[in-house]
């Protein structure tokens, strides 16, 4: 094939292909007396692509992730999402556009004290205000949504329990329904398996896997496990020394290279 | 193997001087106090006096102690009610990381201690000068003093919230005040009730002094009945406060111990 062939065969590629959710430009952060977390990632990430973040601990896989949305505000560098950048937005912007965007967290970070139903129905709050700051405020088609949310973690029965008396799976569940009611287009979760038993995170993988691919939503995930990085992503990003130190799609074979990578 | 280290610890220098002008202050004290173990035992005769002729405690009044002692306690909870309220407020301007900036976060930090620091019976009296004599001085007393009691307390109980839900609701965009309605609140609640309750506590055995200045309550009909050499009936407004003192107290921890469990 020629050149020119090849050139052509890329922009047919690139122009059928998703367009980018997600863009990271030469992104720092440095915490006060440290050293750089982040020093100068970059990369993007396609719609509906599903993506695992790995690296060693303090390698700045949550600061990234929390980057992203700017519950960390980084030194330098940009971040945009569905290309738009979001260092110039205002906190009203900003606040509708972190409601596009679910976040799982590691300790799940549910409301203890409150309803299962009131923690899903939190998860409208970009858009519906203070009409979703409980169950008992919000209007009867935003406690409908947040019981289908539920229905499809497969918790529906237990929408009255109070989240402090969940088992570490369900709680888990309850904040992906969380992270649903947002309507999100990317998901981002902070090594969401980590806080559970082996058999409770697979279970939760597979159910990110499978919302995320129904749904279309673009996923990014941190992990430590390898097995859930190869089973659950397409593509794996690895951090090292605040960089990009890995980018491959995510194939059996790259298991090997994933031991040495955390050796 | 090596020697059993002592068991207590022989202080330095720093400690033994810190030590002595400790006691020193203590013996100062006494000293300015005006402590006098004969003025006390002189006092004996008299305060057996004083038991001898309050008991038996004196009942004819009691339909009059009991209606002082409703309105003592209305008092209390009106105070606490009003105070509790307001405390909110001023509990989240100056809580740390939720106040909208230092300078407001300061002024409520002031307001609070302000309240707190002034004795309850002397914001009595300032209510006396303001709005008259009888029980809405003694009410606005008791708010004031549950302002700064429950102010700092609330503060302190929301500084303390967990941080995961919060971080979790500015992940759904939510707004700073929607951050405390759903996350702070509900987490600071068992301390915030809690704080609430002893000072209803406090507020009800504050009322029965704020008689004393014309704040209304049962503390007028005590102070009469111990002007008039009246101990007998003294002596029934006495354990009237006492009963229920000790109902609210226990009420209380009841209440406590089932909302923090």
């Amino acid at each position: 094939m020629t050149a020119a062939a090849l050139a052509a065969e890329r922009r047919a590629a690139a122009a059928s292909a998703p367009p980018i959710a997600v863009e990271v430009q030469e992104l720092r952060k440095r915490f006060p007396g440290g050293q750089p977390v982040l020093d100068g990632v970059s990369f993007a990430v396609r719609q509906g692509q599903s993506v695992a973040l790995i690296g060693a601990n303090g390698a700045g896989k949550s600061t990234l992730l929390r980057c992203l949305v700017r519950l960390i505000e980084p030194d330098d560098g940009a971040v945009l999402l569905f290309g738009r950048p979001l260092r110039p937005l205002g906190p009203r912007a900003l606040r509708r556009l972190r409601s596009t965007v679910g976040m799982v967290f590691q300790r799940h970070n549910l409301v203890p004290r409150l309803s299962v139903l009131t923690n899903v129905v939190h998860g409208a709050i970009g858009r519906s205000g203070p009409g979703a700051w409980a169950q008992a405020l919000a209007p009867r088609a935003v406690r409908a949504e947040a019981l289908a949310c539920l229905d499809r973690v497969g918790l529906a029965d237990l929408a009255d329990r109070r989240a402090d008396t969940l088992s570490g799976g369900q709680s888990q569940r309850v904040a992906i329904a969380r992270a649903l009611m947002q309507r999100p287009r990317l998901l981002l979760a902070d090594e969401p398996a980590a806080s559970l038993d082996p058999a409770a995170g697979s279970e939760v993988m597979t159910l990110f896997e499978r919302l995320a691919r129904e749904d279309g939503i673009t996923l990014i995930f941190t992990t430590h496990a390898m097995a859930h990085a190869l089973a659950h992503a397409e593509r794996v990003l690895g951090l090292r020394a605040g960089r990009i130190a890995l980018d491959e799609p995510a194939r059996p074979a790259l298991a090997a290279q994933l031991e040495r990578f955390f050796a | 193997m090596p020697d059993l280290p002592p068991r207590f610890a022989r202080p330095g220098p720093a400690g033994f001087a810190i030590a002595a002008g400790a006691l020193a202050l203590v013996v100062s004290a006494i000293g300015g106090a005006g402590v006098s173990p004969t003025a006390f035992a002189e006092g004996l005769p008299a305060l057996a006096r004083f038991l001898v002729q309050a008991f038996p405690p004196d009942p004819s009044r009691l339909p009059n102690i009991l209606g002082a002692l409703i309105e003592t306690f209305q008092m209390a909870i009106a105070g606490t009610a009003f105070g509790v309220l307001a405390a909110v407020p001023f509990g989240i301007l100056a809580a740390r990381g939720l106040a909208p900036g230092r300078l407001v976060q300061g002024a409520a930090r002031a307001v609070i201690a302000l309240c707190r620091t002034i004795p309850d019976l002397v914001w009595g009296l300032i209510f006396v000068v303001a709005v008259g004599l009888g029980p809405f001085a003694g009410t606005l007393a008791l708010a004031v003093d549950t302002i700064g009691y429950c102010g700092r307390f609330f503060a302190e109980a929301m500084e303390e919230a967990e941080r995961g839900p919060q971080e979790a609701l500015a992940a759904v965009g939510a707004s700073r005040i929607g951050i405390i309605a759903c996350a702070v609140l509900p987490s600071a609640l068992p301390g915030m009730i809690a704080a609430a309750l002893f000072a209803l506590e406090k507020a009800t055995r504050a009322s029965v002094v704020l008689g004393l200045v014309g704040a209304g309550g049962i503390g007028v009909e005590l102070k009469v009945a111990m002007d008039l050499f009246n101990y007998a009936e003294a002596a029934t407004i006495l354990i009237c406060v006492f009963v229920l003192v000790l109902a609210v107290e226990q009420a209380s921890q009841a209440l406590r111990l089932r909302i923090i469990a």
